[in-house]
């Protein structure tokens, strides 16, 4: 018999039993019958019967009779017939009796339960609910990608599906953490602790199986996953779907400069960050020992390829850091540090308006960045940049943020992609032709089904796609209708240099006007607005706490050091016979 | 029948025996209604407590639930009814069986639950693995908690110059002499709440409960009894002398929730300091997560309470009242005003009482008994203060604020509903895994701990006192 089933008829019938002193308390019998009846099928079903809890059960109800006489008798009885509530002292007082009364139904309703409760496990045996039923997978959902776009995804699916246990959720990422990548460029400048602004995937997520490894190859006709083999599976391992979500990214885009790509550092992940930041402080211990003014030149200019979001604020941010550090070399003539910020169009940040850029150009100007506009990077080699129009520059640094392209992975797939790489996916982000294959963040190119633009390879949007998407795998499941993807961009924002930051918010429900800012409040608001979308109330205070402590502190010149791993790795054969002992 | 079970009717009933004698020798009732029906009281308190009554502290708790249940059925129910003086649970009889209420608690409900749960442990022995009791704790914790209790009740205490009375038990006419004495009886009392309940207590909600029961049981007690006893003077049991102590009623529960709340705040920092925060014991979310989530939920969870006792207040007009706490007058800012207070509430009820409920049923139990308690500590002495002016714990307040006991009830229980609904769908998840839903079912209140007993000895006590002494 179905537990609550069970439960409700022994609630009834112990409440029918006790409604009795409700009756002559009340003076009503079918009243005091039905609320007794009522309150009793709840109360069974608001507690667990246990076996032989007497006292317990009797107590409990007894003492809920004393709020039901509050709510019934004093309020809901008078209200019924057209009266005000009798709740003043006097009123209450000459209701008494009735607390009397509804205390000891509520001590008769406990022990009758618990009496019938008892009798019912002795004759029907435990409740049926006790043996949990090993759950059937129906579906397996699989998440390509730690980013934004696939952990978020992965997140909004275990809300969406709660509980249940028929579907199953596996991540596959090549990284452990989720990297918040609009602080990277502070971990490069040594403002932030790099693990502070990487959120842990296993603590980040509940239920989804996360899978740590480097995906090979995806077979959309076969449904299955190929994961390269590693230390750990040296033959590789596979992984099948009847959903896949593909949110590998983007990678750095060298257009063809071969060159470029074998002397630049990229700035994309949590290694790249930490390298260039060990990379600065070596060129500065370097200079404070090199006699020849040409070399120690050379080793303090930093270059940085590409004027967008992520070169502006890295340069501001090395600028920063750079500049601060000169104190503790003593040997380095000021004068002789330079970052370049070398873009190929006239104006930096495109994706602000131009009184905000300017205002970002001339700011950084002034703190100590030196500007190439209207020029390319067009190849280097050990010690040099050779840019376009002809120039060249010693330097033993160079950053590339110049250019993205979607994840190589996609470019293998046979599916449709725009001209950028991206794998366009439809309204609702399926991609056509492949049911139950999802594509989102930059790895995608996803148009917004309400203004028909193009969506910006941006967390801003990974976030809202994966909600969409998570949303709408549910709803395929469930044979519901799919909701199209749109969002309205919430602004820009940019740091650029302490104290020093653009801001330009787009004012809700009006299309195309925004609100700009500039300077120590658009600081502000880039820190307040950052550090409430980094995920996880841990990493918030511990870069809150970074922050507070470069109010007093210096900066961290302390290198991080590559230990790698030194063990010498023997592969041990098991069917190898033993060596005889010499 | 075993052994332990014959030895358990022995106790009970003769505990139940000797309580019906001085019941009879205070003159509250004849041989049969005394003594014969104590030794009735603690036979079947035996019989259906014994396996409850594990501790001294758990006992007495146990013991005074029945108590009071038991005079609500016998002598303000239906003996009445019986011997057809009156009808059934008349206020005036209610009033006048004021002095078996006492005598029900302090002579049924006091020696019963001491002796079943004293036997208990003798049999257990002093070590209990699982849960083991530290006599320093018990003397720092519960002495700390009883200076900060004791402080706060002191407040009363200067108002009607309650010192000089105290001062008087060792034959002083100095205040300070009765200032220190009431230190050191709030310390002795903190103390033995500590020896008492140090086992049971658990999270910080339902100590706070076990406090106040502790209070509400030292009212009896203490002014009730022991007071006089001491001056030399006759127990005066009527319900005219209860309602003159109501000020002292109110400062015992004053005091037993803060005795109950420092106790169990520390004791968490401790566990917290020493125990959890060691790596080994981790749980998957830190307490910082958790404790987040639980103000948002609580927030959350107190719209729904709130708005229905806004119905309350509107209908008894005292929204504008609530406006003055904001320097407003309209009844619209008094709203706004009471959803933050509500909020804020929530927000400690997320708090205090994650890990109490483990079904519908008990978490709204506990919603009302912190309804109840914000009534006496919000409504009857933050309110007046933060309105510009002084508490005033007479009956007469009491009374004129009875209305917002019944809003208080509901806001707890709506509160209480939602916030383990929004708890339970996020948990519903974790518990997939085994390991989680095992750590889970750790932390959950298991069954058998005297918190039935609390919940009718609170909220009876605490709703009917105002009614009736009033
Ligand atoms: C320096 C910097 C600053 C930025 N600042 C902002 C900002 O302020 N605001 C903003 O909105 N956006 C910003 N962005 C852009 C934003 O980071 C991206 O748009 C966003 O990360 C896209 O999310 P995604 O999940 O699609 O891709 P990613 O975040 O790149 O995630 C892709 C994931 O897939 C994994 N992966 C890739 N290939 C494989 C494989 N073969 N096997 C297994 N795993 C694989 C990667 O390790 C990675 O975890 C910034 C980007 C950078 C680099």
């Amino acid at each position: 018999m179905n537990r609550y089933f069970r439960c409700g008829v022994l609630g009834l019938v112990a409440g029918l039993a006790s409604g009795a002193l409700l009756a002559a308390t009340l003076n009503h019998w079918g009243l005091g019958l039905l609320l007794g009846m009522l309150l009793g099928v709840g109360y069974a079903l608001a507690f667990h019967s246990v076996p032989h809890a007497y006292l317990d059960s009797v107590l409990t109800a007894a003492a809920l009779g004393v709020p039901l006489w509050g709510l019934i008798s004093v309020i809901m009885l008078p209200l019924f017939v057209g009266e005000v509530p009798q709740w003043t002292g006097t009123g209450m007082r000459a209701l008494f009796p009735m607390l009397v009364g509804w205390v000891l139904y509520g001590a008769g309703l406990g022990l009758i339960f618990q009496a019938l409760s008892d009798v019912a496990l002795r004759w029907l045996g435990p409740d049926l609910v006790a043996t949990p039923v090993r759950p059937v997978i129906a579906t397996q959902i699989v998440i390509l990608g730690g980013g934004f776009a696939g952990v978020t995804t992965a997140a909004r699916l275990e809300h969406e599906f709660g509980a249940d246990p028929s579907v199953t959720f596996t991540l596959v990422s090549d990284t452990n953490a989720l990297l918040f990548t609009p602080m990277l460029a502070e971990v490069a400048a040594s403002s932030l602790e790099p693990t502070h602004i990487s959120s842990p995937l296993r603590t980040t997520l509940h239920r989804t199986t996360v899978v740590r490894g480097s995906v090979a190859a995806i077979d959309l006709e076969q449904r299955r996953i190929v994961i390269a083999p590693d230390d750990y599976a040296p033959g590789g391992r596979e992984l099948r779907f009847d959903h896949l979500v593909l949110a590998l990214g983007s990678v750095s885009n060298y257009l063809g400069l071969t060159q470029v790509q074998e002397e630049a550092f990229d700035f994309k992940s949590l290694a790249d960050a930490i390298r260039i930041r060990n990379h600065v402080i070596d060129m500065f211990d370097r200079a404070d020992q090199e006699p020849e003014p040409a070399i120690r030149r050379s080793l303090l200019r930093f270059v940085v390829a590409g004027g967008g979001f992520a070169g502006a604020e890295l340069a501001g941010g090395l600028n920063d850091f750079a500049r601060g550090m000169l104190a503790y070399y003593p040997h380095i003539p000021p004068e002789e540090l330079q970052i370049i910020l070398v873009h190929s169009r006239d104006r930096i940040l495109p994706e602000l308006s131009l009184p905000l850029a300017t205002y970002a150009r001339e700011r950084m100007a002034a703190r100590g960045v030196t500007f190439k506009l209207n020029t390319r990077v067009a190849g280097a080699r050990r010690g040099v940049v050779v840019l376009k129009p002809a120039e060249e520059i010693l330097t033993e640094t160079l950053v590339w943020t110049a250019g993205t392209m979607p994840s190589p992975l996609i470019q293998a797939l046979p599916v449709e992609r725009d001209a950028r790489g991206g794998m366009r996916v439809d309204h609702t982000l399926a991609v056509p032709g492949h049911a139950g294959v999802w594509a989102l963040g930059d790895c995608a190119a996803v148009t917004d089904a309400k203004l028909g633009t193009a969506c910006p390879p941006t967390a801003q949007f990974a976030l809202r796609e994966a909600a969409t998407v998570a949303y709408n795998i549910r709803a395929t499941l469930q044979g519901r209708p799919l909701k199209p993807f749109h969002f309205a961009a919430l602004g820009v924002l940019c740091v650029v240099g302490h104290h020093t930051a653009c801001a330009e918010l787009n004012v809700p429900f009006v299309h195309g006007r925004s609100l700009r800012f500039s300077g120590l409040l658009a600081w502000l608001m880039w820190r307040a607005i950052y550090l409430s979308k980094l995920p996880g109330l841990e990493r918030k205070v511990r870069v809150l706490v970074d922050w507070l402590i470069e109010l007093f502190f210096p900066r961290d010149i302390v290198q991080t050091i590559d230990v790698g791993d030194a063990r010498v790795r023997v592969v041990v054969d098991p069917h190898a016979s033993t060596p005889p002992a010499s | 029948m075993s052994s332990t079970r014959t030895t358990e009717l022995l106790v009970g009933g003769g505990a139940g025996c000797l309580g019906g004698i001085v019941y009879l020798a205070l003159g509250l009732g004849s041989f049969s209604s005394g003594v014969l029906l104590g030794s009735l009281y603690g036979l079947v308190f035996a019989l259906l407590g014994a396996s409850r009554a594990v501790s001294p502290g758990a006992g007495l708790l146990w013991s005074l639930g029945y108590a009071f249940l038991l005079w609500l059925a016998g002598p303000a129910g239906l003996f009445p009814l019986l011997t057809s003086v009156h009808a059934m649970g008349m206020l005036d009889t209610a009033r006048s069986h004021f002095p078996e209420l006492i005598g029900y608690v302090l002579c049924f409900g006091l020696p019963l639950g001491l002796a079943l749960g004293m036997h208990a442990s003798m049999r257990q022995g002093t070590t209990n693995s699982q849960n083991p009791f530290s006599l320093p704790r018990a003397l720092v914790v519960g002495g700390l908690a009883g200076i900060v209790g004791g402080w706060a009740f002191g407040k009363w205490m200067e108002q009607i110059n309650f010192f000089l009375i105290i001062a008087g038990l060792v034959g002083s006419t100095s205040r300070a002499v009765g200032m220190a004495l009431h230190y050191a009886i709030a310390i002795v009392i903190g103390i033995s709440f500590g020896f008492l309940f140090q086992r049971d207590l658990r999270g910080l909600g339902s100590s706070l409960v076990w406090g106040m029961a502790y209070g509400l049981f030292w009212w009896f007690l203490g002014p009730l009894t022991l007071l006089p006893l001491f001056q030399g003077r006759a127990l005066d049991w009527s319900y005219e002398r209860g309602g003159a102590l109501f000020g002292s009623l109110v400062g015992h529960i004053i005091y037993g929730l803060i005795v109950g709340l420092i106790y169990a705040a520390v004791d968490r920092l401790w566990i917290g300091f020493f125990v959890e925060s060691d790596p080994i014991n981790r749980e998957v979310e830190g307490p910082g997560t958790t404790t987040v989530r639980s103000l948002g939920w609580g927030a959350a969870a107190s719209v729904g309470g709130s708005l229905l006792f806004s119905l309350v207040m509107a209908a008894t007009g005292t929204l504008p009242q609530i406006a003055h706490l904001m320097g407003g007058t309209s009844a619209a800012t008094g709203f706004l005003v009471h959803l933050v207070i509500g909020a804020v509430i929530g927000m400690s009820y997320g708090v205090l009482f994650r890990y109490e409920a483990p079904n519908v049923g008990s978490g709204i139990a506990w919603g009302l008994v912190y309804g109840l308690v914000w009534w006496f500590v919000g409504r009857l002495t933050l309110l007046p203060i933060l309105l510009g002016g002084t508490f005033t714990w007479t009956t007469a307040a009491a009374g004129a604020a009875l209305p917002s006991l019944i809003g208080h009830l509901i806001y707890g229980a709506a509160t209480a509903t939602a916030f383990l609904l929004l708890e339970r769908r996020h948990t519903a998840w974790l518990l997939l895994d085994p390991r989680i839903a095992a750590r889970e079912a750790r932390r959950r209140r298991p069954v058998g701990t005297p918190a039935p007993a609390l919940w009718l000895f609170t909220l009876g006590l605490g709703v009917l006192l105002p009614v009736m002494l009033g």
